[in-house]
């Protein structure tokens, strides 16, 4: 079942949750953000409140407040939903975001790919400002508030929150060691969080719903609704809005996905399962809930699927070290020998499979990390080995292991 | 008539300043208003902002959007990401490629046009999906994808 929360048709007034946060003390909206368990809704899943917190308790002058609207993720566009029709609520969520830490300067990272939502943004910028909820002294609480919007240049890494500060600086979207984190020291070497557009559109909910409300919107352990943007073979694609911790089933039929093969779930760096796993929870303890699921039918080659996800990877690893520079490349050679049949065998790709689990443990950032999955799910769920050769130099020629 | 690199960059200095988080501003807007980013407008950002030609060279040569090569004064981006892939981005883009008579990346020798491939634009809900000059076009066929191309300027 749907549970509307950010997608409500009936919502409340834009701006009323930062007035509301505006009556409280700065420490007071992080607890609130905290309390209610609200992880971060790109994906990675950290919990907001700390970031928050941590942010708040650095001293500096300046901080920042960072959206990350950079979702790159295949099969993701959830935050396009958002930015074209809530992008109040987004720089609301942010205004409340820099009260709470103590932050003047808001950054809206958007992605190249939507320079058409940038009218929207800006549209709502100026009706903040219109109202008094932006600028200096905001309802003359001595809090200054301001938004810009930078954009990307289309390099999926920059979605990574220090690969994201290095592009806002002038630099290739390298992510950074940690520690230092952003918290401490992130944009321009200051006290800085990074959010996704989901998590700042949900604070102002929060914020007039109180944590125990919004916690008690999920399942189970789970916190709050999640948007999750669904499509491949399903008859009604787009963005639902569910308790996070619902069955994927629950999202499947709502959009109405039958002669299910297999559905990733938390796009290429996700989980690839088949149609008998549906069962499992859209959760950050099971599947990953970062937005994308995408759906295939039984007339879908997997193989074909994997292809293209290790192209993406291959193009988008930033190249800065090794295990993923050259992991992503060698893992796209196993994919086409296994195409053209010069694999033929489970047992050639037992090199491949420890090269996957060394990138796992070694590369420096989430792409590297997660470009394994849908190398290791897709081979292992959905290709059969039926020990025939079908091609005259394959690996039992050549004697690989 | 396309104005000079140099005057390009003098003008994104005066709208963003010089710093080097300004560097991404700067380049977007020589590539908004060129299609590509000459070596002269980097060597003017290089001298306005302090950076070394190199890092901005470097700078330009990772980002996907930005381009080093002259482009076409159009720029269709067309998604090549799985959920596009699976409603028919392939009979696209062979369909563009024989209209225009260029290869993926490649430009039409009177500068009208190039024709990128992208991973996944965020518009998988209405597949296939192409950004021309940065505006979405949706649900797209063969016929659809080149008569929008055709009617560019």
């Amino acid at each position: 079942m749907e549970k509307k929360v950010l997608l409500a048709e009936d919502q409340p007034e834009f701006g009323a949750g930062f007035e509301l946060a505006l009556t409280m003390s700065p420490a007071d909206v992080v607890y609130i953000v905290r309390d209610s368990g609200i992880k971060g809704r790109g994906g990675a899943g950290f919990p907001t409140g700390i970031k928050w917190n941590l942010a708040g308790a650095a001293s500096s002058d300046v901080k920042y407040v960072i959206c990350n609207a950079d979702e790159g993720e295949p099969g993701t566009f959830k935050d396009r939903i958002l930015l074209e029709k809530y992008s109040e609520r987004l720089i609301e969520g942010m205004a409340i975001g820099g009260y709470a830490i103590g932050s003047s300067h808001g950054i809206i990272y958007l992605r190249a790919e939507y320079p058409y939502l940038i009218p929207a943004i800006e549209e709502a910028r100026k009706n903040m400002i219109d109202r008094g909820l932006l600028g200096k002294n905001i309802r003359g609480k001595g809090f200054d508030f301001d938004v810009e919007i930078r954009t990307g240049s289309g390099a999926y890494i920059c979605g990574e929150e220090t690969a994201l500060i290095e592009s806002l600086e002038g630099r290739s979207g390298f992510p950074r060691n940690k520690p230092p984190f952003p918290v401490n020291s992130g944009y321009l070497n200051k006290p800085t969080i990074v959010n996704n557009v989901e998590t700042f559109c949900a604070v102002p909910h929060i914020i007039l719903g109180g944590s125990e409300w919004y916690a008690d919107l999920g399942i189970g352990d789970c916190s709050g609704t999640k948007l999750f943007s669904i499509s491949g073979d399903v008859e009604k694609p787009g963005v639902y809005e569910l308790p996070l911790g619902a069955p994927l089933k629950d999202l499947l039929e709502l959009a109405g996905a039958k002669d299910i093969q297999a559905v990733q779930v938390g796009g290429a760096s996700g989980r690839t399962i088949r149609a008998t796993e549906i069962h499992r929870s859209l959760s950050y303890d099971d599947l990953p809930p970062g937005g994308s699921v995408i759906v295939f039918d039984s007339t879908v080659n997997m193989l074909d699927v994997l292809e293209n996800f290790m192209e993406f990877f291959v193009h988008e690893s930033c190249g800065q070290c090794a295990p993923c520079r050259e992991g992503t490349l060698q893992l796209m050679n196993a994919v086409e020998d296994l195409i053209s049949g010069d694999i033929c065998s489970e047992e050639s790709l037992n090199s491949y499979f420890r090269l996957a689990e060394v990138m796992r443990i070694t590369s420096k950032c989430g792409l590297g990390q997660t470009a394994v999955n849908c190398f290791v799910d897709i081979i292992n769920n959905f290709v059969d080995f039926t020990g025939e050769c079908v091609s005259g130099e394959c690996c039992c020629e050549r004697g690989d292991q | 008539m396309l104005r000079n690199p140099e005057e390009i960059v003098a003008d994104g200095i005066r709208e963003f300043g010089n710093g080097r988080e300004r560097l991404m501003q700067l380049l977007t807007k020589v590539n908004e208003e060129l299609s590509w980013i000459p070596t002269t407008a980097i060597e003017a950002i290089a001298k306005a902002t302090g950076i070394s030609v190199a890092e901005v060279y470097s700078v330009v040569s990772f980002y996907s959007f930005f381009s080093t090569e002259p482009r076409g004064r159009n720029i269709v981006r067309l998604c090549s990401t799985i959920s596009c892939v699976m409603t028919g981005q392939d009979e696209i883009l062979k369909a563009l490629m024989d209209e225009f008579g260029i290869e993926p990346f490649g430009t039409t020798d009177d500068g009208r046009l190039t024709i990128e491939t992208t991973p996944c634009i965020g518009l998988c809900d209405q597949a296939p999906a192409m950004l021309v000059n940065g505006e979405p076009h949706v649900k797209l066929t063969p016929e659809k994808a080149c008569e929008i191309v055709r009617g560019l300027g």
